[in-house]
């Protein structure tokens, strides 16, 4: 990381040819491994930078996030949003930000209080976890494991740990209704999310985040799965929509049966940690999903138009991955919060039946015929032209 | 990856870590806590494993046992005992059975230690690169003398029974449902 800031020209100059993608100067990982093994303080550097990088990445988010949020809900509900703070409310998230600082911490009489403050801690420690694996451009991303995939999968299920804690440690009935339900919901769906990113990794062939992207130079997974690869990118959506505890799947914190769910009782820093981890998620699960099947930062191209694809490269090199990164990202929370304006909350029942007898049999089906056409190179699309 | 002073002090902030916590788990009197400190000592665990090279090893611990087996605790804690933050203290019989058996797995444990070699393996042995997990995948669906098929099938039709054995245990209790 530290090293990709210092020396920019070393990851742009990659970007430009195919061939430069398969063996870049350097690899994040040599990189990492560099700075951890030149002594201590180089670990010690490494490990900082990245932890200020995320929790800056976290905050800002956060803002960015329930601003756009509010605005989107207005507009979708014909009312304007926030306006009186700034131009057209601009700085609304900033003066949310400072009143929530200033608020008083309370914490309930007979409650836990150590699980209580920890709670909130545990919850956004999951999010900064996940968001370290995000790989925002060649090169800038915190940790490229070669087991990315079995990292997602193992800390997106910490993030259900903080809400089962402040949820029990409320000592309040509907705190630990919500927990119970958020508990329930996300490990069930987890179940699914799994699946589904399952069938990148058999038709990329890996389970490093960095090689996923690097593997649809000829094609975004989406289009070269065929259908295969929709039918998954469908049941993250839903999947992924359960697991950010959003509408329709909303029940843990469902506000005309449950008051507040799980963070009924919270107030002040310690909510505003639960609401950060919630926006952030919305970005980590959206940027996962771009990443899985939309070809990362990559830029759009099509099959083999010339002329189209040369259109589509124009953006100077330092800022199109971030660009493309940004916008396809930008669609997808933009999709997720159309769902959440839209659709009306589900049951209890029938959340969980929409995940065990509808969502988990599809995926089971879909994955094992992702595994047929890799088996047999059944392929619309040649991989390699 | 990791090597000689940054290796070292991981290590001993993973192990400090592991044994404070699995004192509170033991200690603790409030349920939870004692399942959240269980979280922090398989977390540190799995730090361990991650200081010597094993990500893949290290993200199936924190997958099955944090995101898996403790939550499930957590679970059985909230389902039973609604409102006891506290556990019983034990009366003085238990007390010493309890003490019996404790010093005697220590005992076992400790022998075990003393009798056993562990051997070290160089450096280089413990590199783990991209292939190992596939390495794990085919020693784990292979057939051959040294494959682990048969376990691995008797182990998922164990965990099948389990499966449906607990849920029709759990439909017993409720004759409304059809």
């Amino acid at each position: 990381m530290a090293d990709a800031l210092l020396n920019p020209l070393s990851l742009t100059l990659s970007v430009q040819t195919s061939e430069a993608f398969a063996a870049p100067a350097m690899s994040l990982a040599d990189r990492a491994s560099r700075a951890l093994e030149s002594g201590v303080w180089g670990a010690v550097m490494y490990i900082v930078i990245g932890l200020v990088a995320v929790l800056t990445a976290v905050s800002v988010l956060g803002l960015v996030m329930s601003y756009i949020e509010r605005k989107v809900a207005g507009h979708f509900q014909c009312r304007l949003g926030p306006m009186r703070v700034g131009p057209h409310g601009v700085l609304q998230s900033l003066a949310d930000g400072i009143k929530l600082l200033f608020k008083e911490g309370i914490e309930p009489g007979d409650g836990d209080k150590v699980i209580f403050i920890g709670a909130p801690i545990f919850s956004i420690t999951a999010t900064i976890l996940l968001l370290a694996i995000v790989p925002l451009a060649p090169g800038i991303q915190v940790v490229d494991m070669n087991v990315g995939v079995v990292y997602i999968a193992a800390v997106s299920g910490l993030g259900v740990m903080g809400i089962l804690m402040g949820g029990w440690s409320s000592n309040n009935k509907w705190s630990l209704l919500g927990a119970m339900r958020a508990g329930a919901q996300m490990i069930s769906y987890e179940v699914s999310l799994t699946i589904a990113l399952l069938v990148v990794v058999l038709f990329s062939g890996t389970l490093k985040v960095s090689e996923i992207i690097e593997s649809q130079q000829q094609g975004w997974w989406i289009w070269r799965g065929h259908g295969v690869a929709i039918v998954a990118f469908c049941l993250y959506v839903i999947a992924s929509t359960a697991e950010l505890n959003r509408t329709p799947f909303d029940l843990p914190e469902g506000e005309s049966e449950l008051t507040g769910g799980y963070h009924t009782e919270y107030s002040g820093l310690r909510f505003s940690f639960f609401f950060l981890a919630e926006f952030a998620n919305l970005f980590v699960f959206s940027a996962l999903a771009v990443t899985f099947f939309f070809g990362g930062w990559l830029p759009f191209h099509v099959g083999n138009y010339e002329g189209f694809n040369a259109v589509m490269d124009l953006l100077p090199p330092v800022i199109s991955p971030m660009f493309w990164f940004g916008s396809k990202c930008a669609l997808l929370i933009f999709v997720l919060m159309w769902f959440r304006w839209t659709f009306p909350r589900l049951r209890m029942d029938q959340l969980m039946r929409l995940e065990w007898k509808v969502l988990l049999p599809i995926g089971f089906v879909n994955l094992i015929v992702a595994a047929t056409i890799v088996l047999t190179g059944l392929y619309f699309f040649p991989s390699a032209t | 990856m990791y090597d000689g002073t940054v290796a070292t002090l991981f290590f001993y902030l993973f192990a400090v870590a592991s044994i404070a916590l699995a004192l509170g788990v033991v200690l603790g009197r409030r349920l939870l806590r004692s399942a959240v400190c269980l979280i922090g000592v398989l977390g540190s665990s799995a730090g361990l494993i991650l200081v010597l090279g094993f990500e893949f090893i290290a993200g199936i611990q924190v997958l099955v046992f944090i995101g898996g087996i403790v939550v499930l605790l957590l679970f059985a804690i909230m389902m039973t005992s609604e409102g006891h933050t506290f556990e019983q203290r034990p009366n003085a019989a238990r007390r010493v059975m309890g003490g019996i058996v404790a010093t005697a797995f220590f005992v076992v444990t400790l022998s075990v230690y003393w009798n056993t070699d562990f051997p070290l393996v160089s450096k280089e042995g413990l590199a783990v690169s991209h292939e190992d997990v596939h390495a794990i995948g085919r020693k784990l669906l292979s057939n051959e003398r040294d494959g682990y098929i048969v376990p691995f099938e008797v182990i998922s039709l164990l965990l099948l029974a389990a499966l449906i054995g607990g849920i029709v245990i759990a439909r017993k209790h409720d004759p409304e449902d059809t």
